[in-house]
C-alpha cells in the first residue's frame, strides 16, 4: 500500500489541476493532510474565485423563489435531496454513517403494493457483465446477467434521488449528480459508505423472458 | 451535533422576501462563502455544490429577517459545517477527527487573495526541495515529467517527493 500512495496522491493532484471534482476513497483518509493541502494549493493556483455568472443566477433564483413555495413541501424536498447532501443537522447523518465500524444499512428490496411482474427483456438481450436499464412501470432497475442468473438493483442512487447510468468502461453504476458509484450487486464502489442500492425482484421465465416486479 | 448558529445580535433587519436588493446582499455574502469554500476544495464543481448547500440551509434564516450583523457569521458557520460534512463523507472520517482542519479563519472583507497568501506562507516554511516541487506542480502547472526534468530527477522520485511535500505542508500552521 505504502508504495502506491504516491501514485494515488498524484492521481488526486492531477485531477485537481485539471479542475475536476475531488473523488476520494475510504483508504485516502490516511493521507487526509496531504489531500487537503493539495486542494488548497490547487485553489491558490487559480487565485481568489468568484461565482460563475450562471451559478450566481441560479442561486438568485433559489433565493427569490423560495418564499413562493409551500414551505413544508419545499423543506421536505430539500431534506430528501440536497438537504441530505448538506447533512441534516450539520452533516451528522452522513458523518456518522462514515465513521469506521458503522456500516451503512443495505437498502430494502423493492416490494410494491399491488406489484405485478412486468416483462422487460429477453435473456438474449443481456450481455454478461454489462448492466441494462429497464422500467417496470414505476420501478426503474438495472439488470445484470451472470450465466443463467439475473439480478436487479434499483436505478435510483441511494445518496441523491438521481437516475444512475451504466459506466461501461468502469463497469459500475455511476450517479450523474455526485461522485458516487455502485457495483452491479448494489454495493458502493468506494469508501464513501453510502447505503447499498435497493434490490429489485426479478425472475426468468421458461421462455427465456425476464420479468421485474414492478407496478402498472 | 448541530450547525453552529451564532446568537442573534441586535442590528439592522434585512427585508429579504420582497426586496431584490436583499437578494443582492445575500448573493454578495454568498460570494464570500464561495471564495472561502473554493480555497479549501480547489475545484469549481464541489465549491458550487457546497455553496448551494449553504444557501439552502440559510434561506429560512435569511427569510426570518435576521440582523445583518449575524448574516455573515451564520453563513460562515454553516459553510464550516457543510465543509466538515464534505470532508468527513469523502474521507470516511468523523467530523471530530477533522476538527483541527476546520479551525479556519473567517473572511471579513470582500474576496481577497487570502488563500494565495496563506499558501505562500506555507510554502515559505518548507525545505527548498519540497517548496520547489509544489511551486512547479501547483503554481506553475508543470507535469510530473516537467518537474523531474527541471529538478534533474526521475518521475518516480518526484512523485514520492510530492507526497512528502504535501504531508509537510499539511503540518505547517500559517501565521
Amino acid at each position: 500500500m505504502n508504495g502506491k500512495r504516491e501514485n494515488r496522491i498524484d492521481k488526486i493532484v492531477s485531477d485537481l489541476l485539471r479542475g475536476r471534482r475531488l473523488k476520494l476513497r475510504g483508504g485516502d483518509a490516511e493521507e487526509k493532510g496531504a489531500i487537503t493541502a493539495a486542494a488548497r494549493l490547487a485553489a491558490a493556483r487559480q487565485g481568489s474565485q468568484r461565482m460563475h455568472p450562471a451559478f450566481r443566477k441560479s442561486l438568485a433564483s433559489l433565493l427569490e423563489q423560495e418564499p413562493k413555495q409551500d414551505r413544508v413541501t419545499r423543506r421536505a424536498a430539500l431534506v430528501a435531496g440536497l438537504g441530505l447532501a448538506a447533512g441534516v443537522a450539520g452533516g451528522t447523518l452522513l458523518g456518522r454513517a462514515t465513521q469506521p465500524g458503522i456500516m451503512p444499512v443495505a437498502g430494502a428490496t423493492i416490494d410494491p403494493v399491488n406489484g405485478r411482474w412486468i416483462d422487460v427483456a429477453a435473456m438474449s438481450d443481456l450481455v454478461e457483465g454489462q448492466g441494462k436499464r429497464v422500467k417496470a412501470g414505476g420501478v426503474g432497475a438495472f439488470l445484470f446477467r451472470r450465466g443463467q442468473t439475473v439480478t436487479a438493483v434499483s436505478s435510483i442512487c441511494s445518496h441523491l434521488p438521481c437516475e444512475l447510468w451504466w459506466d461501461r468502461s468502469n463497469t459500475h453504476l455511476a450517479c450523474p449528480c455526485h461522485p458516487a458509484s455502485f457495483h452491479p450487486d448494489g454495493k458502493p464502489t468506494d469508501g464513501y459508505a453510502l447505503p447499498a442500492l435497493n434490490p429489485v425482484q426479478v425472475r426468468v421465465t421458461t421462455a427465456g423472458r425476464i420479468e421485474v416486479l414492478g407496478t402498472e | 451535533m448541530t450547525s453552529e448558529e451564532p446568537a442573534s445580535e441586535p442590528g439592522q433587519v434585512l427585508q429579504l422576501p420582497t426586496s431584490a436588493r436583499a437578494t443582492d446582499i445575500a448573493l454578495d455574502e454568498l460570494e464570500l462563502v464561495y471564495a472561502f469554500i473554493y480555497a479549501r476544495v480547489g475545484n469549481r464543481a464541489d465549491a458550487q455544490d457546497l455553496t448551494q448547500q449553504v444557501a439552502l440551509k440559510a434561506i429560512p434564516r435569511l427569510r426570518e429577517g435576521a440582523p445583518a450583523s449575524a448574516i455573515r457569521g451564520y453563513l460562515f458557520a454553516t459553510a464550516r459545517s457543510v465543509l466538515g460534512a464534505f470532508w468527513s463523507t469523502r474521507l470516511g472520517l468523523s467530523e471530530s477527527e477533522l476538527r483541527e482542519d476546520l479551525a479556519m479563519p473567517i473572511a471579513l472583507g470582500p474576496p481577497s487573495e487570502e488563500g494565495t497568501e496563506t499558501v505562500q506562507q506555507i510554502l515559505a516554511q518548507l525545505s527548498d526541495n519540497y517548496r520547489r516541487v509544489l511551486e512547479l506542480r501547483f503554481l506553475h502547472g508543470y507535469s510530473l515529467k516537467e518537474v523531474a526534468s527541471e529538478m534533474k530527477s526521475t518521475v518516480g522520485a518526484i512523485k514520492v517527493m510530492q507526497l512528502r511535500a504535501l504531508r509537510a505542508a499539511a503540518k505547517v500552521r500559517p501565521e
